[in-house]
């Protein structure tokens, strides 16, 4: 056991949560070392496709099936391709484990920075009543903070990573500190003029985006180049990622420790103390395994990969987490409930198209239960995300005909799809599974998690709301489709180690940190005690940013 | 401020002056980490014997001929098919394909007493006609994934890429109300 006070802090993971801490605890005068189980990318150098045309990427970049049948069964849903596969995680590799009946895509990266550099990048402030959703709804779970205790963190960390989009002054939808929105196309301005007349008080508006309309020469990034190949990774460094943001703030410090291929596997925990002693990691290349310490533990590994660690780090001999003295580590697992989506043919305008590929698209904000219960037959509420374009003319026939016939563009078309807000049930739940293992010791995660009557039904009145909306905004051809509903395929799955202000119904205090180790705070999606029906990582970097505060504070004051 | 200019020719000169390293690092990473690597180079078993790589050859270029642009010969269409089917598809998706030519050359034998990589283009064409009506045994199915094989091959080559369509590595802003009488070529994707 090598036993140092090299550093003050640990951060464990570096994705938008791992990357944020290591950037406010180095800049905030501490020695940080972080650790990540995936490989080292760095910015720029290790974007190996960015730019490349289909023809100099192995398979033109289509991923072989075979390839996708062995090692990315459970990637391809978050749409892996030769030119981002060393992004993703191998599942061969790295197995988990659910029983018939509760499948659950576990959709995880393989690289440091985490999901920052594969991620949706759709940014949204969560709203004043998410946070008072569980109390309102008589719900367990009540959540310890309220909006007003993280808009300025929301503020802090918009303005420093860039976010595009527009003000639109909606309640239930907070702006942030916007960069220029990517603007609309001119099928998109069409539809919104016809579908907000429609159905008054809905809304159709800019996506709002962690792609940069504005450079940011400061921190060496430079704006959207509009060729939307971000999942290659970004050399001009137009998105929010660990690599073009986060990482470099971090390191200008000269207080970072990088170490990738770090597969954190427990902490080690003194209970007279209340202190996390520990942490312990086993390095992929050599399997050496090691254990260092610090005064400061952030966990921020991914909310499934955070409940994996808390549930394994354990007193021997024990089933039972130092962290668990509440008995609700691992439940409550939540993800968005999306696969229902609409399309349809938008008349005219065939005089216009688009030049330049755009990231995102628009969106529709929620529009049911926002002033309370409406009686529509469920609680919470969905949005819609979607686009507007026209794609070159389909073969048809062969021969110099079809070949000629597919220069030109068809019309344009609308698709979108919908995003809503799970309940936290308690019996959603992750375990340890009772005896398998992985390549490295660690029992493989288990899970439990199901959608329930509620998500169905407001997946069935997003179709039909959906198909209504489009149809009367005047769209041909609206058809809509329902897809396996299959937890973690939203990549948004949070909650296992909630945040409470009663230790004896969660694991963190409204600071995310530990009720049982004072030093320890866990500030990704795990500490989540309800998820919204927006994308959640800005909230997970407002939540990251302002526990870090908190902490140095603590420290300082000793 | 950053020059875009100055940021792009560092993306062009990372990669101009590194062609090759990408498949290098993969092949370190697969080796380190038991990631397996995604096949290069010539196929590694041959799909087709002589006379069916002859004729589907001729006929990807049936499908995608040389027009006032290269057809799928001049693209490398035949040995993407052949690499395709022997590296990156499942080995079940050789089945109609082969099927599909032997019965295309049957008849060609049957109709026009030459093998079918000799026949006329005209002949060709109304032997992937008869395929491509469910004419033939298996042709319905051969002419859909020979047709996509094809389209998938052409339109991901350089040539389909850059010469076919237009090729906007970094377009640099975004019109979405832009003249479509504008537009010169289908752009890539």
């Amino acid at each position: 056991m090598a036993s140092t006070n090299r550093f003050d802090a640990i951060v464990i993971g570096s994705g938008v949560s791992g990357g944020f801490a290591a950037k406010e605890l180095t800049e905030k005068g501490l020695r940080v070392l972080m650790l990540d189980r995936g490989v080292m990318v760095e910015h720029g150098e290790g974007y190996a496709y960015d730019g490349k045309p289909a023809y100099e990427v192995p398979a033109r970049n289509m991923m072989p099936p075979g390839l996708r049948d062995s090692d990315y069964f459970i990637a391809k849903h978050g749409y892996v391709q030769p030119s981002n596969r060393a992004f993703y995680n191998d599942d061969r590799l790295n197995p988990y484990a659910f029983d018939e009946g509760s499948k659950f895509y576990w959709i995880r990266p393989g690289a440091v920075g985490g999901k920052s550099l594969i991620w949706g990048r759709w940014s949204f402030r969560w709203s004043p009543a998410d946070f008072e959703a569980n109390k309102r709804d008589g719900i367990d779970g009540d959540w310890p903070i309220r909006y007003d205790d993280l808009a300025p963190w929301y503020s802090y960390v918009e303005k420093y990573i860039g976010v595009s989009g527009s003000r639109e002054n909606l309640p239930y939808l907070p702006d942030s500190e916007f960069q220029p929105p990517m603007p609309m196309n001119i099928a998109e301005k069409w539809l919104k003029q016809r579908l907000e007349t429609e159905f008054p008080g809905r809304k159709l508006i800019n996506t709002r985006l962690s792609n940069m309309t504005e450079d940011k020469p400061e921190q060496n990034r430079t704006k959207c180049q509009f060729r939307n190949q971000c999942g290659n990774g970004c050399s001009f460094g137009a998105y929010f990622s660990t690599q073009a943001v986060t990482l470099p703030a971090a390191r200008a410090t000269g207080r970072l420790t990088l170490r990738a291929d770090a597969v954190v596997t427990n902490l080690e925990y003194d209970a007279a103390k209340k202190r996390v002693t520990g942490v312990r990691f086993i390095d992929a290349k050599t399997g050496q395994a090691e254990v260092v310490n610090a005064g400061l533990v952030f966990l921020c590994a991914s909310a499934m990969a955070s409940n994996q660690i808390l549930l394994n780090s354990r007193p021997a001999g024990s089933g039972r987490s130092h962290f668990d003295s509440s008995g609700t580590l691992g439940k409550y697992v939540m993800d968005h409930i999306f696969r229902v989506s609409i399309d349809g043919d938008i008349p005219g305008m065939d005089e216009y198209i688009e030049y330049g590929r755009r990231p995102g698209g628009v969106y529709i904000p929620r529009f049911r239960n926002n002033g309370g219960d409406e009686g529509v037959g469920f609680k919470r509420g969905y949005g819609y995300q979607g686009s507007a374009r026209r794609e070159p003319a389909p073969p048809v026939g062969f021969g110099a005909s079809m070949k000629h016939g597919m220069r030109k563009y068809s019309g344009w078309k609308f698709g979108m799809g919908a995003f809503g807000e799970c309940l936290p049930y308690e019996d959603n739940h992750v375990s340890l599974h009772a005896d398998k293992v992985d390549r490295f010791g660690v029992p493989l995660m288990r899970f439990d998690v199901r959608f329930r009557e509620n998500e169905l039904r407001m997946m069935a009145d997003a179709r039909t709301q959906g198909e209504a909306m489009l149809k009367a905004a005047g769209l041909t051809n609206v058809t809509s489709s329902e897809g396996d509903h299959v937890p973690g395929d939203a990549i948004h799955e949070m909650g296992g180690a909630r945040m409470g202000a009663d230790p004896r119904s969660s694991v963190l205090n409204k600071w995310s940190q530990a009720h049982d180790a004072t030093n320890l705070y866990v500030t990704d999606g795990a500490q989540m005690a309800s998820v919204s029906c927006v994308n959640p990582s800005l909230t997970f970097m407002a939540l990251t940013a302002r526990a870090a505060d908190h902490a140095v504070k603590q420290l300082a004051s000793g | 401020m950053i020059d875009r200019r100055t940021a792009l020719a560092g993306v062009v000169g990372m990669f101009g002056a590194a062609a090759f390293a990408p498949l290098a690092r993969a092949a370190q990473l697969g080796k380190a980490s038991g990631i397996p690597v995604i096949s290069e180079g010539p196929p590694s078993v041959a799909v087709f014997n002589p006379a069916q790589r002859a004729l589907m050859t001729a006929l990807s270029e049936r499908i995608l001929p040389t027009t006032d642009t290269p057809g799928a010969i001049a693209a490398g269409v035949p040995a993407f098919i052949e690499k395709m089917l022997a590296d990156w598809a499942r080995p079940t998706d050789r089945v109609p394909i082969l099927a599909g030519l032997d019965a295309i050359e049957a008849r060609s034998q049957q109709d026009y007493k030459v093998a079918g990589a000799q026949a006329t283009a005209e002949q060709q064409d109304a032997l992937l006609t008869l395929a491509m009506n469910g004419q033939l045994p298996s042709g319905g199915v051969f002419f859909e994934a020979f047709r996509q094989l094809v389209l998938a091959g052409y339109y991901t080559s350089e040539i389909g890429i850059t010469q076919e369509r237009e090729y906007l590595p970094v377009p640099g802003e975004y019109n979405g109300e832009f003249l479509y009488s504008q537009v010169n070529k289908v752009y890539s994707a």
